[in-house]
């Protein structure tokens, strides 16, 4: 009888065979509890974590609340207005100190017995300290909120982690930092987040929402019933109007989308850029922007601006603009469970029909209670259901596109003034999957590391 | 418009079985054509948004067509969130009579509470929606027996961290 594999045994969870145009990921990476607990350990806890932007704690005294794999953090900014990020667990029995998604407050209070700590992280009070006779040792503890390993920011993007020994931010980002720019850059101030925010959770591993991002190939398959709906739109709206009507969604027209071309990059450290030229832009609330952008920051820049694309910055954070534009969260549970927090994300100062469209498409197509998202968190709960068949070992899902991907950039990349580790395009209808490739080649490099370590 | 308790109580019941049973066009035909749809997101724990063209909501239709567009997508079989639907049974309860809006004498507001249970026959897994709705309602045609017609719907949500998916027939 054969054993069953080790759970430390990470290499044999990736086929990665570049000679022999081959790629795959074994079953187990989303249906084993030990890899999960691989994952938080040596991924999640280990690397750099996307924890907000710096425009969701604006005021001095604001904080945010988050997790870094399973760790609760807080972000907040002090009393001067510096921003720190610290582990929101009381040092006493570690209570959550701050209970709230986000507040504002000098002083925060653990609810159970009363240590209190400043915006700075800072113990500056522990009830009854004199009275507590407690010995000389717990004297020499420092009982301020425990700070995370490292914490900075790109463009307002904050990121954390609680391990000391990861590159500094700009290289762990490398490339990927243009990708940043071109959705910071949309509004002359920045972007905000739109106040609202939408949680949902699915029965199913992290990764399927870590690849979906970057998944062509499943768009036309999975959201036919919401193309659809945009089909009849259209048809009623033409119906009813002889001047024709500003469109409704960048896929109303499904055929030039379909008839366009798409690319994906990938970089060191795991983060993906899938991109499509947008043949219907004009269904974009950033649109009629367009002049002033290509003033502001160029036409080369605003026309990316218009492209469809899905960035993954490696692990947990995905900035969408496709439909609308996404901002989210992926908080593995467990290795069937994942927990998202997802924004709707918009420039500065955007004028206000633009605005009400952009809410009206990021709705309609992202909500978890909208036309489209529901149908991907299935999909992918119909996979963890089916990946329980444990005779199966390979995903047959690695190897579109691999005839046409290759080592470093390509015209694309130049054009966006990018080195990318690996660059691949084509027709939409290519449906490219090596765009995850990117994703499980820094994610196999963090589990080995860390089960070499252990 | 004036507007016994019993008749919003009977409406609200109707809108409820309408939904459980799936007689989606009995459903659609309770709305107004220009009704509106609103469900909103929360801002945070404790305030929900108030504003669905400066701010994002869960669902927000200004119009029946956009309840229109739920139907034809559960109808379409090409769904996979609404391929088998869930089965729902919808509870209605403290349904009372609200002051309404002045500027529209013609809409009487109801309130009301739900809990809507919901289950997945593939997963065998169930869930409860509860919050809180307002109705506006109108009366279709003149005299006694006259039929109401529901102008705006408004959904809060209370427990709106959302397991998979919320579709219309959910709350």
């Amino acid at each position: 009888m054969t054993q069953p594999p080790a759970a430390t045994d990470v290499d044999r969870l990736v086929d990665d065979r570049p000679a022999d145009g081959w790629f795959s990921v074994h079953r187990d990476a989303f249906r084993d509890p030990a890899v999960f607990e691989l994952e938080m350990r040596h991924i999640f806890e280990a690397t750099w974590n996307f924890v907000g932007l710096d425009s969701q704690v604006p005021d001095n005294n604001d904080y945010l609340t988050t997790t870094i794999g399973r760790a609760p953090v807080v972000v907040m900014r002090d009393a001067e207005g510096k921003l720190g990020c610290f582990l929101n667990s009381c040092r006493h029995k570690g209570a959550i100190v701050f209970p709230a998604a986000s507040g504002n407050g000098a002083n925060h209070t653990c609810p159970y017995h009363g240590w209190t700590y400043d915006t700075g992280g800072k113990c500056i009070a522990i009830t009854s300290q004199r009275q507590g006779c407690y010995p000389e040792a717990f004297n020499a503890l420092e009982h301020n909120l425990a700070k995370v390993a490292r914490f900075d920011s790109y463009r307002g993007l904050l990121f954390a982690s609680l391990s000391a020994d990861v590159p500094p931010l700009e290289d762990y980002l490398g490339d990927a930092r243009r990708a940043i720019d071109l959705v910071v850059d949309q509004g002359a101030e920045g972007i905000e987040l739109v106040p609202g925010a939408v949680s949902f959770t699915y029965n199913a591993n992290w990764k399927f929402q870590l690849e979906n991002s970057s998944d062509t190939y499943h768009f036309i398959p999975t959201h036919t019933s919401y193309i659809g709906v945009l089909d009849k739109r259209r048809s009623v709206r033409e119906a009813a109007s002889k001047t024709p009507a500003p469109a409704g969604s960048i896929y109303e027209d499904i055929g030039a989308q379909a008839a366009s071309r798409r690319g994906c990059f990938t970089f060191p450290h795991g983060h993906v850029l899938m991109w499509g030229d947008n043949p219907t832009m004009h269904a974009r609330p950033l649109y009629p922007m367009l002049p002033e952008l290509e003033k502001r920051v160029g036409r080369t820049k605003a026309k990316w601006m218009m492209y469809v694309r899905n960035l993954t910055l490696f692990p947990n954070v995905q900035i969408a603009e496709n439909a609308s534009m996404q901002l989210r969260i992926i908080r593995p549970l467990a290795v069937d469970r994942t927990e998202m927090l997802a924004y709707c994300v918009a420039p500065k100062g955007e004028p206000a029909e633009a605005r009400v469209k952009r809410l009206r498409q990021y709705e309609d197509f992202f909500n978890p209670t909208g036309f489209a998202t529901p149908d991907d968190t299935c999909a992918y709960e119909a996979c963890q259901r089916g990946d329980e068949a444990r005779v199966l070992d390979w995903q047959q899902g690695y190897a579109r596109g691999l005839t046409t991907a290759k080592a470093g950039g390509n015209a694309e990349a130049e054009e966006l003034g990018i080195r990318p580790d690996r660059s691949n395009v084509g027709a939409y209808l290519m449906g490219d999957e090596t765009g995850f490739h990117g994703n499980y080649r820094a994610w196999l490099k963090l589990l080995k590391r860390g089960v070499g370590r252990e | 418009m004036k507007l016994e308790l019993a008749e919003a109580v009977a409406l609200l019941n109707l809108e409820a079985m309408l939904l459980d049973e799936q007689d989606w066009d009995g459903w659609l035909a309770l709305y107004e054509e220009d009704a509106e749809f609103w469900m909103p997101a929360w801002k945070s724990a404790t305030e929900p948004t108030s504003d669905p063209m400066k701010e994002l909501s869960m669902i927000y239709y200004a119009g029946r067509s956009g309840l229109e567009d739920r139907v034809q997508r559960i109808r379409s079989g090409k769904s996979v969130a609404s391929t088998p639907l869930r089965r729902t049974a919808h509870m209605v309860g403290n349904v009372m009579l609200a002051p309404g809006d002045s500027a529209h004498p013609e809409i009487a507001t109801v309130k009301s509470s739900f809990n809507v249970h919901v289950y997945d026959t593939r997963t065998k897994t169930q869930h409860v929606f509860f919050g809180r709705t307002t109705h506006g309602l109108v009366r279709r045609g003149t005299g006694t027996g006259a039929g109401l017609g529901i102008r705006a719907k408004k959904v809060i949500l209370a427990n709106d961290c959302i397991p998979t998916m919320l579709d219309i027939y959910c709350v």
